[in-house]
């Protein structure tokens, strides 16, 4: 096996959903109503959770223990999507981002449930109940919101538009593609990326809501080669101030 | 997480019961004092109605704003374990406010009157809140001690009269006794660890102990008003005697840690009695009053976010929608 | 703008003096009535309401405040005013005069007769 293909791929699926995890945290008490209050901070509490078992066959696989990975790294070491580091604007923004990404991230285990790397695959299956429910409720708030009232529609489809490009972005190939199809670790970037298109395509449509046309799809890159927005640095400060208070210490 | 009611000790008791029937008085209060259960569409004295909203209410708000000073640090726990427990902490309360909400329409009024009255200042909750999280540690004793206070009061309330608030009290303990395992582990966590840590949570005990103390409330008068609240068990347990129980259970914990708190007069006497130095009332009333250090952030807070959620909330009111009151 | 301890509310940009409107009847939904079944074989049981614009989050809102701990298998929401609810008031209507041994099992006592039969044959 390839092991550095493997930790590459286990490095920018830990740091994505630490990062979006974490955003997500963020609305926690603030929801727009209180019973979504709970169901999203359900959520980001799974995304953290999935990241700390990635961070953890990392750790198997010779890293250092997953809190220190991810609390003591500086933002330039991170391999999560830019996309998923952008602040989390209003709710329009936060649910489109919640759909563009869970159905992504959905893809990308139920690919892994078969991957050759059986921890991997043993944690896929693991999560697919988890996944199901994100995606359940990206969908029903997408479609609900998209073709509510004017107001609503404008405000989804204008952040379908801010983050088309962000989201194409997480499909940015990595330098081991070749060796992770052909050892049948993982299908690549561009296979899922073609099944995530399949995917959210007529969910957007029945949402009333449109995709950017393609001639402007720009994917925004660089996350995965550690080059983040200057909203990654801030995040991660603030994520680690107390970890990093007393880095001897238990918390 | 939640002291006690504010009762106005002013109230005259012949105004709760005046104009009421006197048979469905009777047989309301013999059905108390058998034990059972009031529900939502059951005859109850005017009185009895709103002081229950009240009360409900304001233990609601207390939820609703208390994930506040601890949703502070919550992108900022440190480590996996902690962020989790953290996010799940904060979850709890406002699952707590959705419970106890809810609780409080089946009295007749509507969240919506409710959150009104909350983020116009005009109904009140647990003074705690208004006071800051200044680090981590603060949040670790929040979760450790106050959670402790509201579980005493909230255990007593569990065996009240409302049945609706009965049963959101008993799934709300069942969570606080996770929030308080998480606390203890947390303020254990820092007292055992680096001189650090200790001076950390030594800190934010000291910060902390005036507010608990205040948290109870101040002692009950005992007034006519008071016994009949009793009678009709909406309320369950006097002040000190909570704030009693709460010092027993817990001081000798604190000492256990080797941490000190801040009141040279706190001892338990010869008959068992805990003595302390009065805690300053009148502040506790500035502060219930507005004038504390966070009350005026908590409730822009609120506000905005109930804006900013606004638009979220009325593209999906459909026309159709008809609000009734809930069954139970 | 306030400047908080919570990083969270210093990046939210809020003035302190924010007046909003009220919120208007309806703001929060309607509601509707969660049923919860732990297990196959269980019945469902009332836990508790959510308000919702919806059936589907309805649904979901329930999933999160009632099941998110413990076990579930199975959740029913029913809009509260499509419920019929019979009156505390009315709980006389419950009542039944106690003379209906014919329904209950101990209204039927056999053995008396058959070892009446056995003593005399």
């Amino acid at each position: 096996m390839n092991t550095q293909a493997i930790k590459e791929l286990l490095y920018k699926m830990a740091d994505d959903l630490l990062i979006i995890g974490h955003r997500n945290s963020e609305w926690t008490g603030l929801g727009p109503i209180l019973e979504e209050d709970i169901s999203f901070s359900s959520m980001a509490q799974d995304k953290i959770g999935q990241s700390q078992a990635i961070f953890q066959l990392l750790n198997d696989l010779g890293e250092q223990e997953p809190d220190t990975v991810a609390f003591m790294r500086g933002a330039a070491q991170f391999h999560n999507a830019r996309f998923l580091e952008l602040p989390n604007g209003e709710y329009d923004f936060s649910l489109v981002r919640h759909f563009l990404f869970d159905h992504a991230d959905q893809l990308r285990f139920e690919a892994l449930a078969n991957s050759s790397y059986e921890p991997l695959a043993k944690v896929a299956k693991k999560v697919k109940g988890e996944l199901k429910y994100h995606v359940f409720h990206a969908n029903t708030w997408l479609v609900k919101l998209g073709q509510a009232n004017e107001n609503s529609h404008n405000r989804m489809q204008a952040a379908l538009n801010q983050a088309w490009n962000y989201a194409l972005g997480m499909f940015e190939e990595s330098a081991h593609e070749d060796a992770l199809i052909t050892e049948g670790i993982f299908e690549g970037e561009l296979a899922l990326r073609d099944k995530w298109l399949a995917t959210i395509t007529p969910i957007i449509l029945k949402a009333g809501l449109q995709i950017p046309a393609s001639n402007e799809w720009q994917p925004i890159y660089g996350g995965r080669i550690c080059q983040h927005t200057e909203h990654l640095s801030p995040l991660v400060e603030e994520m680690s101030e107390v970890f990093r208070y007393d880095p001897t210490a238990e918390w | 997480m939640y002291g006690n009611a504010y009762i106005d000790p002013n109230d005259k008791a012949a105004q709760m019961i005046a104009g009421e029937d006197p048979q469905k008085l009777a047989e309301f209060e013999a059905r108390i004092a058998k034990g059972e259960k009031i529900e939502p569409k059951d005859w109850m004295p005017k009185e009895y109605r709103k002081q229950l909203v009240r009360m409900i209410e304001q233990h609601a708000h207390s939820e609703i704003i208390g994930a506040l000073p601890e949703g502070t640090w919550i992108t900022r726990a440190p480590g996996f374990k902690r962020k989790l427990a953290l996010m799940a902490k904060v979850q709890d309360e406002v699952g707590h406010a959705q419970l106890l909400y809810s609780a409080a329409e089946t009295l007749g009024k509507s969240r919506e009157a409710m959150i009104n009255d909350l983020i116009t200042g005009k109904s009140k909750y647990s003074n705690v809140f208004n006071y800051p999280a200044f680090t981590w540690a603060d949040a670790c004793i929040i979760a450790w001690l106050i959670d402790a206070g509201a579980i005493i009061n909230q255990v007593a309330n569990a065996k009240g009269s409302y049945g609706p608030y009965c049963r959101a009290l008993d799934r709300i303990c069942t969570e606080e006794s996770f929030h308080l395992k998480y606390g203890h582990d947390n303020v254990v966590t820092l007292a055992t660890g680096t001189p650090k840590q200790r001076e950390m949570v030594q800190a934010a005990l000291t910060r902390w102990w005036p507010p608990i103390m205040h948290f109870f409330g101040p002692s009950d008068k005992i007034s006519n008003h008071t016994e009949i609240l009793m009678r009709w068990k909406v309320k369950m347990a006097s002040n000190d005697d909570m704030r009693q129980q709460f010092l027993n259970m817990y001081v000798p914990k604190i000492w256990d840690l080797g941490l000190t708190l801040p009141d040279p007069n706190l001892k338990k006497n010869a008959e068992g009695k805990w003595e302390y130095t009065e805690p300053d009332w009148d502040e506790f009333k500035r502060v219930v009053n507005g004038d504390g250090p966070c009350n005026a952030e908590r409730l822009a807070v609120r506000r905005n976010a109930e804006e900013r959620g606004r638009w979220v909330r009325e593209a999906l009111n459909t026309t159709e929608s008809k609000y009734i009151v809930p069954l139970a | 703008m306030i400047k908080s301890l919570d990083p969270r509310i210093t990046r939210a940009e809020i003035d302190l003096e924010n007046p909003i409107d009220p919120l208007k009847e309806l703001d929060q939904w309607e509601t509707y009535e969660v049923f919860h079944q732990k297990r196959r074989g269980d019945q469902h049981m009332h836990v508790g309401i959510v308000h919702a614009p919806n059936a589907e989050m309805a649904f979901i809102f329930a999933k999160e405040q009632y099941g998110r701990r413990g076990l579930s298998v199975n959740i029913w929401v029913v809009k509260t005013r499509d419920v019929y609810s019979s009156e505390y008031d009315d709980s006389d209507i419950f009542e039944t005069v106690p003379e209906k041994q014919y329904r209950e099992a101990g209204g039927y006592k056999v053995m008396e007769k058959i070892n009446k039969y056995k003593k005399g044959v």
